[in-house]
């Protein structure tokens, strides 16, 4: 499996790649309903109605079927505990993109975690 | 507003969130072993993988599991913060490579499970400054 590492890498990234763009296209969607947060049933129905004929929302969701295409890949050449635990990139991505797209103010104690993140993958990479 | 109160009621949804979690790996990892022999390079081979794959029960069974933890994940986050669930949900991290072990014959070593630790570490402190960032305000 060694030669083979950087090409399962390379994959396990793009599909956390697939994974935070999903997640980008279902937080633009419902942050352009403006919905605040309630129990009224009626008006969560609405919501999700209102949510589902949003372009971006299936958008996303082609993004997450790649995802589970090129997750199943690699799940096909590693081993799960490897696959699993290397998967957590995705909280990489997810930091950056919340960073530069969103624009949103990332916490030390949240680059913390990260940076712990990275030197676990690095660590489980290794072995 | 913080919701704090993990109640045993919660803990085991939350538990139950972690097993489900854990099953829905294994369900891919053995949807994936339906077929072998392919070459991720060559488109061809890759159609007829994942055709092999969705033909499989254990990715149906996967998907339908992915369908029970979004449920229960709604009903947890409506009772508890984020911040306080994905700690307590995050032992999927070691639940899995356990799993992996018993039924998959997979072998861990040592700097592995180092490796583990550090990610399991890292998950927690970015949940928890989720909490950090909502208490400032923004």
């Amino acid at each position: 499996m060694k030669e083979g590492l950087l090409i399962i890498l390379s994959l396990i990234a793009l599909t956390s790649l697939c994974d935070t763009i999903n997640q980008l296209f279902l937080k633009s969607a419902i942050d352009s309903l403006n919905f605040s947060l309630t129990f009224n049933i009626i008006k969560i129905f609405k919501f999700i109605l209102q949510l589902l004929i949003k372009p971006r929302l299936w958008l996303g969701f082609v993004f997450s079927v790649i995802s589970l295409c090129i997750w199943l890949l690699v799940l096909s050449k590693a081993d799960l505990n490897f696959a699993f635990s290397a998967d957590s990139m995705h909280y990489i991505f997810i930091a950056l993109a919340s960073r530069f797209i969103l624009k949103e103010k990332i916490t030390s104690l949240r680059w913390l975690g990260t940076g712990l993140i990275i030197v676990g993958i690095i660590f489980v990479s290794l072995s | 507003m913080f919701k704090k109160k993990v109640t045993l009621r919660i803990l085991l949804l939350l538990i139950t969130s972690d097993i489900l979690e854990t099953a829905i790996q294994f369900f891919f990892k053995k949807s994936a072993l339906a077929q072998a022999e392919f070459a991720v390079f060559d488109l061809g081979s890759v159609v007829v993988f994942l055709k092999a794959v969705f033909c499989s029960p254990f990715l149906w069974a996967g998907l339908f599991t992915v369908a029970a933890v979004f449920i229960i994940w709604s009903a947890i986050l409506s009772k508890i913060d984020l911040s306080v669930a994905v700690p307590i949900a995050s032992f999927s991290y070691i639940l899995v490579p356990i799993v992996s072990i018993i039924f998959l014959h997979e072998k861990i070593t040592v700097l592995r499970w180092l490796g583990i630790f550090f990610i399991l570490a890292g998950v927690i402190l970015v949940s928890l400054s989720s909490k950090e960032r909502m208490a400032e305000g923004k």
